[in-house]
């Protein structure tokens, strides 16, 4: 896939809400430059664990 | 005594004038409406303004506490909140035009607690579209001038409440904190902004600007009130899911100015795009503390500069999934710059999000070591004095898009992380604008931050100054 074909497909989460030509350009660019921010901190995260959190009652005993 | 000299009590002699009958709460509340109603055309710092119901309120207040049923510090007292609570029978906007007409019929939790305590609600303040900016020029209902000069932003999002208290309308004001919303417009407003622990305030019936980052935070103009304030509405709260089981609070009772022995941090590397008049503040600062009997350590934590990145791409992500049916049928009705920064959060891909949450946990885990070695460490709140409205939303000069040694990542890390941070006055620009210090602890040692920032109270008199507006 390529760079533009990818952008298309993120950008049909906005699908249904009318964005102008404009509008959509800056929200590309910054959606685009997410992109390259993710990888950064991606390779800062490397080796550090996966968080998830269980919503387990306040009161949970084993 | 003149209504001048009650709207510039703070929240402990205001308090104890009440219980001793010197004051009645009707002639607080008048004097603080009476502020408001003078300055607000220059301010806009209110959405909703509550004269009848506050002054009938306050009488009911004078009668209790004439019967001898005094509530606690806070009861008779005027206080404003952030146009993000839910509050009971009164318009709650959260800055937006979406919710224009919204009247909730059930108080968020900050507001019960306040009933309770016998506050009196007096407005509701301007803020940046529920929450989501750093300069409170992002409002449906126009822009919060600054109280020290006009032209200026107040900072945001929280930036109504810190204008109100600066101006002295209402001792002590409720806002609401996610990257920097309660300490940077206090460090703009030159006023004490104090944003505790994650999960020690209820935000139960508040509106969620991301859900893991966001905080309830107070304004007032020393210490002192802080801690009297925090009292009434920190506590357990099994409405929030991130509501923290504590001791019954006693931040007052418990607040002493003492910085004997701390271990004071300083990042030294992330200070070096700071405006000269910020660093020169914060520098004699940190000799304050010198003198005050704290140890200065000279820390590096690289990791830090990645803080910002994180912040700012956890809060796109969250917003846009809180938002995401308005996203589709309000769109055009959210302010646009918040409008096309929600569309891009929508953009955000689960993988992605968890990706961030993990370089998240790496800078939590290198805090956590940090903070074996320092009890506080401290900042310049900001790298630079309230910016020009005229210079819209970047006149901040913010930047959260790059991985470096920036200020930003200090003023984003500690809600990021959910640490107790307090920006208070430390300094003037040479334009007349104010200068904040920040202090963050670590996790729950809410206690120690404040008492660090009541030592520096104490050696100091920048908390003093008020507004030439603020004076007449």
């Amino acid at each position: 896939m390529n760079a533009k074909d990818k952008m298309t497909a993120r950008l049909t989460l906005l699908e249904g809400v009318n964005i102008s030509p404009a509008d959509l350009e800056t929200i590309a660019d910054e959606i685009e430059d997410n992109q390259r921010i993710v990888a950064e901190l991606e390779a800062f995260a490397q080796g550090t664990p996966w968080i998830s959190f269980q919503v387990q009652p306040p009161e949970k005993k084993a | 005594m003149a209504p001048a000299d009650i709207a510039e009590m703070g929240l402990a002699d205001l308090s104890a004038r009440l219980v001793a009958r010197e004051l009645s709460s009707s002639d607080a509340v008048s004097s603080a409406l009476e502020r408001l109603d003078r300055l607000e055309g220059k301010l806009n710092a209110f959405i909703t303004v509550l004269h009848n119901q506050a002054q009938v309120e306050a009488k009911k207040a004078d009668d209790e506490i004439v019967r001898g049923q005094h509530r606690g510090p806070l009861h008779g007292v005027p206080v404003t909140i952030k146009d993000m609570f839910e509050t009971a029978g009164t318009r709650t906007t959260g800055g937006s035009k979406i919710l224009q007409n919204w009247i909730p019929d059930a108080d968020s939790a900050l507001v019960a607690r306040l009933r309770a305590a016998g506050a009196i609600i007096i407005g509701k303040t301007n803020l940046d579209e529920f929450g989501h900016g750093g300069t409170s020029t992002l409002s449906y209902y126009g822009p919060v001038h600054n109280p020290w000069r006009l032209e200026h932003i107040a900072g945001g999002s929280s930036g109504g409440s810190a204008a109100a208290v600066a101006a002295g309308i209402g001792p002590i004001s409720y806002g609401t904190e996610t990257g920097s919303s309660v300490r940077r417009p206090a460090s703009y407003c030159g006023i004490v902004g104090f944003k505790p622990t994650f999960g020690i305030i209820s935000r139960h019936g508040s509106f969620r600007g991301a859900w893991s980052q966001d905080h309830v935070g107070l304004f007032g103009r020393t210490v002192k009130d802080i801690a009297l304030a925090l009292d009434p509405v920190a506590g357990f709260d099994a409405r929030d899911p991130a509501s923290v089981r504590q001791e019954i609070p006693a931040y007052a009772s418990r607040l002493k100015a003492n910085a004997q022995g701390l271990r004071v941090g300083v990042l030294r590397r992330f200070l070096d795009g700071v405006d000269p008049a910020v660093r020169q503040s914060f520098e004699a600062a940190l000799k304050i503390f010198a003198g005050l009997g704290s140890e200065l350590v000279d820390l590096d934590v690289p990791e830090i500069g990645y803080a910002a990145m994180t912040s700012m791409l956890t809060s796109a992500a969250e917003s846009a999934g809180i938002n995401r049916r308005w996203f589709r049928e309000h769109y055009h009705d959210f302010v646009p710059h918040v409008a096309r920064g929600l569309a891009v959060g929508m953009a955000i891909t689960a993988s992605e999000y968890l990706t961030v949450q993990r370089a998240r946990h790496r800078i939590r885990e290198v805090l956590r070591a940090t903070y074996e070695k320092v009890e506080i460490i401290a900042a310049p709140t900001t790298a630079r004095v309230a910016p020009l409205l005229s210079e819209g939303v970047k006149g901040n000069g913010d930047d959260a898009r790059h991985a470096g040694y920036n200020h930003s990542n200090l003023l984003r890390f500690p809600s990021m992380l959910g640490l107790p941070g307090c920006s208070l006055p430390c300094g003037m620009s040479p334009e007349g604008l104010p200068i904040g210090l920040q202090l963050i602890g670590a996790w729950f040692a809410d206690q120690t931050v404040l008492n660090a920032a009541a030592a520096f109270q104490s050696a100091t008199d920048w908390h003093k100054r008020r507004p030439d507006i603020a004076k007449v």
